[in-house]
C-alpha cells in the first residue's frame, strides 16, 4: 500500500507539472522570476524625481503612516480603504501623467499590490514602483 | 449490499466536496498566477523564484488531485498530497501570524482576500478533518478495495 501510495503521488505530481509549464510559458511575459516587480515597472527615487511635475506620486502605507510624513503633494491610496480612496486619485490622475507608488521599504508589498491593482482594476498604464520606497526617499530628500 | 451503499454514501458526498473545494480553488489561481505569486511572497519565507514556480504548479496539483477524489483513481496518492499541501499551509498561516505579518492566504483568490485570521483557521482545520477523516476511512480499509 505504501508503494501504491508514493507511485501515485508521483503520477499526480507529474500531470500536474505539465499543464504548470504550459502555464508558465504562456504568462512569461507577466511575470518575472527575478523579482517581485518587473524591472520595467521599477523606478528610481532619481529618476522619478525628473519627472517632476509630469508624476503623480502614491503613498500606499496606511494612513497614520502617511498622517506623519509622506513625500510633498502624494495621494493617500491605500488597499485598507481602496474603494473610499480611488475616486478622489482619479479625478486627479491624467493620462499624460506617470503614476509613482510608494510604501515603506524594499521589502514591503503594499505598492506592488496598489500598482498592479491600478494597471489591472483602473486600467491605467505608465504606473510604476518605487525602488526602496520611502525610506530610500528620505535617503535622498536632503 | 443496500446497506454498504448506505454506509458509503456520505463519505462520497465528503470526497465530492472536498475534492470541489480544491478544483475551485486551484481553478482561481491558474487564472491569476501572478497575485497568487504575490500572496506567497507575503509568506516571507521563500525566495521569489520558487514562489512563482509554485504558483504555476500548485493549482493544477490542487485540481488533479481534487479530481482524483471525485474520480476515485489515484485517491489515496491525491488524498496523501492534500493533507500535505493543508498541513504546510497551516503552519506557514500560524507562523505568520506569529511573526506579525499581515497576509492574505491566497486559498481562493480575491473570494477570500477579507477574511480574516481565525475565519482562515477554521476553513483549513475543517479541511484538514475531512481529509483525515477520508485517508482513516482508507487506511481502515473499508474502501480499499475501490480506492487504492
Amino acid at each position: 500500500m505504501k508503494s501504491s501510495l508514493v507511485r501515485q503521488a508521483l503520477i499526480l505530481a507529474a500531470l500536474a507539472f505539465v499543464p504548470a509549464l504550459g502555464e508558465a510559458i504562456y504568462f512569461r511575459d507577466k511575470i518575472s522570476w527575478e523579482s517581485p516587480v518587473a524591472a520595467s515597472e521599477m523606478v528610481t527615487v532619481d529618476r522619478s524625481r525628473a519627472w517632476g511635475d509630469n508624476a503623480i506620486w502614491v503613498d500606499a502605507r496606511p494612513e497614520e503612516e502617511f498622517d506623519r510624513d509622506h513625500v510633498p503633494n502624494a495621494l493617500l491610496l491605500n488597499e485598507d480603504r481602496w474603494n473610499d480612496l480611488l475616486p478622489s486619485f482619479l479625478e486627479k490622475w491624467s493620462p499624460k501623467k506617470k503614476v509613482v507608488v510608494y510604501c515603506s521599504s524594499q521589502s514591503c508589498n503594499a505598492s506592488r499590490e496598489v500598482a498592479r491593482r491600478l494597471r489591472g482594476e483602473a486600467q491605467l498604464k505608465n504606473v510604476f514602483v518605487l525602488q526602496g520606497g520611502w525610506e530610500e526617499w528620505l535617503k535622498t530628500r536632503k | 449490499m443496500a446497506q454498504n451503499t448506505q454506509v458509503k454514501f456520505p463519505w462520497r458526498v465528503v470526497d465530492l466536496i472536498v475534492g470541489a473545494i480544491f478544483i475551485y480553488a486551484g481553478a482561481i489561481k491558474v487564472l491569476d498566477p501572478v497575485l497568487f505569486a504575490n500572496d506567497i511572497d507575503n509568506y516571507k519565507i521563500l525566495p521569489w523564484t520558487i514562489g512563482v514556480g509554485l504558483a504555476f504548479y500548485l493549482p493544477w496539483l490542487e485540481m488533479f488531485c481534487g479530481l482524483a477524489l471525485i474520480v476515485r483513481r489515484l485517491y489515496f496518492g491525491g488524498l496523501s498530497i492534500l493533507i500535505a499541501l493543508v498541513a504546510v499551509f497551516l503552519v506557514a498561516t500560524i507562523a505568520a501570524k506569529v511573526r506579525g505579518l499581515d497576509i492574505t492566504c491566497g486559498c481562493f483568490g480575491h473570494v477570500s482576500q477579507n477574511w480574516n485570521f481565525p475565519a482562515h483557521l477554521a476553513l483549513d482545520l475543517a479541511i484538514l478533518g475531512a481529509l483525515l477523516a477520508l485517508s482513516f476511512r482508507v487506511v481502515s480499509g473499508d474502501r480499499l478495495q475501490n480506492a487504492v
